[in-house]
Parts: structure tokens; sequence; C-alpha cells
């Protein structure tokens, strides 16, 4: 390297000051200049956060939220050149810090990624889709999902509650994220256990509903037969109009 | 003539404008804004699906493109990042950009991304640094660099003034310049020179690009590059003495944000376009 250990120490000297706020006697600088280039980064990062978040941003009030996103300037080393990825670094770091277990926000992480995978899903790069019809047999024939989904699990049920109401529901919860094919926008689902199971299925395997009702009763506990096929039949249905399943594969 | 320098050499006194995603709907889809030609930042598209390929997609369809750069952070003491210069070339192959600029500027420190440009001290050992960083990007990538004057606010333990440090990198690295007219201005503001001459001591037959923009003056002696302003008649006055001096290049208009008045944006392209045409032999369709 061509640098001068002397010059590259004064350029981490500026960085460190910008994130921290600490200044450590910069050679040749402007008074009163410098401040300026930490208000704004700060801004950049502050906008960033604030954008991605409005629902951990309103759930946690400006102080507690402004705390978080301080720490992560100071503390967090973004590694990711794309700013519209640095909301998951935001995520990541408090996840690693079990920050939310630290200010007795238990919720934080679920409701971070939640408020992240929104974000994720709707940038994702385009999957490739399958071939489909749009008739076939709801539970005899291979469906074909939209490739365009995501299925997250959550300790808290941020997505159906206000996020400080949920400490007192810890459980495990699923929730669909798809971005739908027509508009481009993102749409949620909560899912119960056994809705993923069949999901997850379909999605792995690539068989027919009918191939997994035995296991699907058996978990269920509900008997085979004309009942569990009404079921299944209205949570297929019921994902069609969602535009979640697209319709019956070719052969 | 190859197709590519032909289409190349149509650019040149063109007036594009930054695709930002608030304004995409109506250049793309509206008659509100006529651009030439577009500028992505590649940071902000790369790797992404969905609307925002579409539009991408779209733009590429309708408009010649250029890139430029935010976090290549070409003066940092961090090494290059080459997982993300190498997406970067695909995706400037796949958008069949013109010209690819970035900042002559710093972004990461201490393995952190800060996501704004911070001013590479005017020293030799960081001119050495520079150009040997300018060479391995323009290697990899398979196309000159141009790299843009930054606006900064105060020098860091400078050694050398910032028209020498411009100067001696843009020569060595063998890159090309975009000059950011408004960054003059803003850098002769804040810093007590003559702009004029500080842009006499540049090599303009190396310039590839121009940029244009608004600021804001934040005390008496300070003016912030925001690009959230239209473009004041100083900037304007100081763009067409320095168009006199050199040969057509593209020009942009950049625009980060404000975009309320989108009359008084398209305003300032035709503004642009006719300093041009009385400076500059082209023709402009959309004008």
């Amino acid at each position: 390297m061509h640098l001068h250990k002397e010059t590259a120490r004064i350029q981490e000297q500026f960085g460190t000051y910008c994130r921290t706020g600490v200044e450590t006697g910069l050679p040749g600088v402007t008074p009163g200049r410098i401040h300026h280039y930490r208000r704004l980064v700060n801004k950049v990062v502050r906008d960033a956060l604030d954008s991605a978040f409005p629902i951990s941003h309103a759930a946690f009030g400006e102080e507690a939220w402004d705390l978080l996103v301080q720490d992560f300037f100071v503390h967090g080393e973004p590694k990711s050149p794309q700013l519209w990825r640095l909301p998951f670094e935001f995520y990541r770091y408090h996840a690693n810090r079990k920050t939310g277990k630290q200010i007795l926000k238990p919720y934080l992480d679920d409701l971070l990624y939640f408020e992240w995978m929104e974000i994720e899903v709707y940038n994702m790069p385009d999957r490739t889709f399958p071939v489909y019809d749009a008739r076939g047999d709801l539970l005899g024939d291979r469906l074909a999902l939209n490739p365009e989904l995501e299925i997250i699990r959550l300790e808290y049920p941020v997505h159906m509650h206000p996020a400080a109401e949920t400490p007192g529901m810890k459980g495990e919860f699923f929730v669909l994220i798809y971005r739908s094919p027509e508009t481009g926008y993102v749409h949620f689902m909560d899912l119960p256990a056994i809705n993923i199971f069949i999901l997850s299925s379909l999605l792995e395997e690539d068989i027919p509903v009918n191939e997994i009702k035995g296991e699907i009763a058996r978990t269920t506990g509900i008997e085979s037969g004309r009942y569990l096929d009404d079921v299944l039949k209205k949570f297929i249905g019921d994902l069609m109009e969602k535009r979640v399943i697209l319709g019956f594969k070719k052969e | 003539m190859s197709a590519g320098l032909l289409l190349k050499r149509t650019m040149n006194g063109k007036v594009g404008i930054g695709l930002r995603r608030d304004i995409s709907e109506e250049i793309l889809n509206s008659k509100l804004l006529t651009p030439d030609f577009l500028e992505f930042a590649p940071e902000n598209w790369m790797g992404v699906g969905g609307n925002w390929n579409r539009t991408r997609e779209k733009a590429v369809s309708m408009y010649p493109i250029t890139c430029h750069g935010l976090s290549l952070s070409l003066g940092s003491p961090e090494e290059l990042d080459w997982d993300f210069i190498k997406e970067l070339k695909v995706f400037l192959d796949e958008n069949q950009a013109k010209i690819f600029s970035e900042h002559l500027s710093y972004t990461k420190s201490q393995n952190a991304h800060l996501y704004d440009l911070l001013p590479i001290p005017f020293r030799k050992d960081a001119v050495d640094h520079v150009v040997d960083r300018i060479r391995q990007v323009q290697d990899f990538l398979e196309r000159p660099l141009a790299i843009e004057n930054v606006s900064y606010y105060t020098p860091v333990a400078a050694e050398m003034t910032e028209a020498e440090f411009v100067c001696e990198i843009v020569d060595r690295a063998d890159c090309q310049l975009l000059l950011d007219v408004n960054n003059v201005y803003v850098n002769a503001f804040n810093h007590g020179y003559d702009a004029r001459e500080y842009i006499s001591q540049l090599p303009l037959d190396r310039v590839a690009y121009i940029h244009m923009a608004g600021h804001e003056q934040v005390a008496p002696d300070l003016i912030i590059d925001t690009h959230g302003q239209p473009i004041i008649d100083p900037v304007y006055d100081l763009f067409e003495w320095t168009i006199g001096k050199m040969n057509p290049v593209p020009v942009l208009l950049e625009r980060d944000y404000n975009f309320e008045d989108l009359d008084q944006l398209q305003a300032e392209l035709l503004h642009l376009k006719n300093i041009i045409k009385k400076n500059w032999r082209v023709e402009h369709a959309s004008a």
C-alpha cells in the first residue's frame, strides 16, 4: 500500500470522528467545519433507518429509537456498499448484541426483522416463474407456487399486535411474505404451523397435496376423508386467490 | 466507427438527469421531464428485482445510460471491495453504461461504510494510493473511470492544493475527469479561491462528463452541496464559461430530493440545453 501510516491514521481519525463525535486533534482542518461531516453522515444513516422502520420507530418513541440508532452508528460496522441494505445491518447488529433483552423489549429483533423483510421481499431479485395452467385438481395436481415468497418465524406476534402488547404472547408464529406477480407489492399472511407444513412440503417436494394428506392427517389429528379434503381445498383456494399459488403445473 | 463509440459521441452536449425513484414515474411515463439520457447510481439498483427492476429495464430501453458510483471508496485506506466491483462490472455491462464515474473521496473507514463523501488528505502518498486503485479498477472493469472533483468543507492535513491533487491523479492514473461545476463553485466559496482560476488549472481535455446541481448556504462562509435546490445563476455562469473552453461532453442535472416542482426541474434542463446550444455545436431533439 502506498498510503503512509500517518495519512491512513488521519483518515481513520476523521471517520471515527464522524461516527463518535469525539475530536482527536485532526491536523490541518478548518475550525468549526468538521462537525458538518458528522451531521451529514448521521443524517444519511438516520433517514435510511427511519424510513425502513416506521413501525419500530413509532413503537419505541423518539428517545429510545435515537439511542438504538446512535448505538449502531457508533459501534456498528455496516459492510454493505448499498445504502438500501443498511436496515438489515441495523437489525443484525441489534440481534447479535441482544439489545432487545438488555432494554427489556424482547420483541425488538422480531419487529426489526419483520419490517426489514418487507424491504427484502419487495427488492428481491426476480425469480423464475413456473409454467402453469389456470385449471386443475386442487388436491390431485402439482401446484405452481409463486416463487417470490419467504416464510419467517417470529417469537412475538408483532405482525398482528402492537409490539408493546406482545411480550406476554411469546410462542412460535409463522408469517408468509410474498410479492404479488401483478403489482410487485408485498403482502403478509399469518399462517398456523400446519399450513406452514403444507406450504413447505409443496415448496420442497413438488408433489400433489394428496401425497402428503396422510401426514397432514397424523399431524393435525383430523381424520383423512371428506372433511380434511374440504379444509385443504379451502386453504389452497385461498392461497390461489391471494396469488401465493398461481395455478397447476403443466406436465 | 463502432456503434458504441457512435452512441457515446452522440451523447456529447446532451443533458441528462439522475434517475431517482421519486421521479422515475414522471421521467418514464410522462413528458414532464425531457432529459436526453439518464444516470443510475449503481448501488441503488444492483441486485434489485420487482418493480424497481422493471423501472430500471424500462429506463434502459428508453434512454442512453451513464452510471455514477457512490461506494467504491477510492481514497479509503481499506482494501478495495472486489466482490462489489465484480457485481458492478456486470451491472455496467447489463445497462450498457456509456460512462462510469466515481467520487475522488472515501466512504469507508475502519471497516464501516459511512455512506457519505469524506475528503482525502491532499498528500503525495494519497495520490500514489488513489492512482494505484483507479488503475486497478479501470483494468478490471475494462473501461475508463471518470473521477469527480468532490465538494469538501475542510481540507485535512493537506500538503498540496486541491488542483494539484486532482491534476496529478488524473494524469498518472490515465483516467477521465467528471467536472462537477457546482462543486468547484462550492469549494471556491468555502475555501476562498477563484473558481475560474481553479478550472483553468484542470486538464479540460480529460473531462468526459459534467455535473451541475444546486446547493445550500448554511453559514455566511459555508455552502453545503445538497443537490436539493435549483442551480443558481453564478453556477450557470461558471458552467457557460467552462464549456466555452472545452469540447462537448454529456452534462447531468443532479437532484436528489425536493421534487415537488417538476416544472422548475424541467426549466433547469432547458436552461442547460440553451447554454449548450449557444456554446457547442450539438443537436437537441427534445429541447
